[in-house]
């Protein structure tokens, strides 16, 4: 069986290459999709992704999984990671590591989870309206505010509000364990 | 925001902070409350993670592996580096040798300590440098060698008698393009080369292998230069026999399914 993320995390603090390599074999190609698709570059993505996982040897203490999932907390900081280059603002380094606490009801540890999540997740979202869909890309992918999808689709302020309040009120019912 | 005692009452205003969309005294509100708020804390912890889920809607795509032997080079590096200065204390730490020996050697082996410590600095750094541009020669040789594996399944998916080309051909109404597609089902070998206008922005062009029976299988995303040919290789599942090949245009990024309007399509005969 293959070992928790918990058990992996504690490996790296002890300085275990060969557990960083595991961490990495689980979560790099969903990182790398979610670089790639915010990016399109895929040396930028690369970049993004190496930096992470070093960053996650470097400092594996910021990491609690008492307090959360590694796979969301992962998926935070590559995304942040991402739309910081793509509007081309540099955090810190290190900064994001130590801000968020993700609390993920699914366990990511195996391939087959993931598979299985990603397919739920296109699902709840190919279920939306397409403007909602859309609005909901907007902002996760772009890193839009509502103002900034409301330049974008030339739609009125207050009717992206709606409709991406109703997006993650539909996806948060369908998404749910 | 509607809010009573501070606290969002709309849960969605959790969600809506973890997407990045809100923004100002709304923004502000949520993050000025939960930092006193424990409870508020952990719905919002509750939203990162739903919100963290979107990052599998992404197309799926597989780092090189050259990122994986890049990263284990660098913790490499890095950690020899570390180990490094570790040892220039100890050849510096003459000092009790002073007591030895007197003052008079110790004033010839503390200077000789510190230039000995200085040059295992020195030469531990050309090592790291050397072993950092020991991996790019690596990493290079490892990209030639992926560019020498691509050029020879071009050269076997050319050679395959069983190899069909399939031409493809733009809809009625959409701008002249052109393009085909070689495939061997046999293989899952496919090599598409075109020319296609450029997307907008926020577009992709999505090729799709639409089998005799079942769904279309997306067979690449792509974006094109203009006036640049446009030609790459792409492994799909062996032995998927298609009854044609078709070009949409898509979000960017490429869909699960086909969504936007056809552009280019070819059957096969």
């Amino acid at each position: 069986m293959s070992a928790s993320d918990q058990a992996l995390i504690e490996r790296i603090i002890a300085r275990d290459e060969s557990a960083l390599a595991a961490v990495y074999d689980r979560y790099a190609g969903m990182l790398s999709s979610v670089l790639n698709r915010i990016l399109r570059d895929s040396q930028a993505a690369e970049e993004i992704l190496q930096d992470i996982f070093f960053q996650l040897w470097r400092m594996p203490a910021q990491f609690d999984a008492s307090r959360g999932s590694l796979a969301g907390w992962l998926a935070v900081i590559a995304r942040h990671r991402a739309i910081s280059r793509l509007r081309r603002h540099n955090p810190a380094a290190g900064e994001e590591l130590l801000e968020n606490t993700i609390v993920l009801p699914f366990n990511l540890e195996s391939i087959v989870a993931q598979q299985q999540l990603l397919t739920r997740v296109k699902g709840a979202l190919d279920g939306l309206p397409k403007e909602q869909r859309a609005a909901v890309e907007f902002a996760y992918f772009e890193g839009m505010t509502h103002s900034e999808i409301a330049r974008r689709t030339g739609d009125p302020l207050g009717t992206v509000k709606t409709r991406l309040r109703s997006a993650v009120e539909t996806l948060k019912r369908n998404l749910h364990p | 925001m509607n809010q009573m005692n501070n606290h969002p009452t709309r849960e969605e205003d959790f969600d809506l902070y973890a997407l990045g969309a809100l923004e100002g005294d709304e923004k502000l509100a949520i993050e000025s409350h939960i930092s006193g708020c424990a409870n508020c804390a952990r719905k919002l912890a509750e939203a990162q993670g739903r919100i963290s889920l979107l990052a599998f809607a992404a197309p799926q795509s597989e780092p090189s592996p050259l990122v994986k032997e890049r990263l284990m080079a660098q913790i490499h590096a890095s950690r020899e580096s570390a180990a490094a200065p570790a040892r220039a204390p100890r050849a510096s730490g003459s000092a009790s040798v002073g007591g030895l020996f007197g003052r008079w050697w110790a004033a010839v082996l503390v200077p000789v300590g510190a230039a000995l410590a200085i040059a295992t600095i020195v030469l531990w750094n050309q090592k790291v440098q050397l072993d950092r541009q020991l991996a790019e020669m690596h990493a290079t040789i490892e990209q030639q060698q992926a560019q020498l594996d691509e050029a020879r399944d071009m050269a076997h998916l050319f050679e395959a008698k069983d190899t069909i080309t399939v031409a493809l051909a733009p809809k009625q109404g959409t701008p002249p393009s052109s393009a085909h597609v070689m495939y061997n089902a046999k293989m899952g070998m496919l090599m598409y080369d075109g020319k296609l206008d450029p997307t907008p922005a926020d577009k992709s062009y999505q090729l799709w292998l639409v089998p005799m029976s079942g769904d279309p299988i997306n067979a690449g995303v792509f974006n094109p230069v203009a006036g640049q040919p446009n030609h790459w290789m792409m492994k799909l599942p062996p032995g998927t026999l298609p009854k044609a090949f078709a070009i949409t245009l898509e979000p960017a990024g490429g869909m699960p399914h086909p969504t936007g309007p056809m552009v280019l399509v070819g059957a096969v005969s």
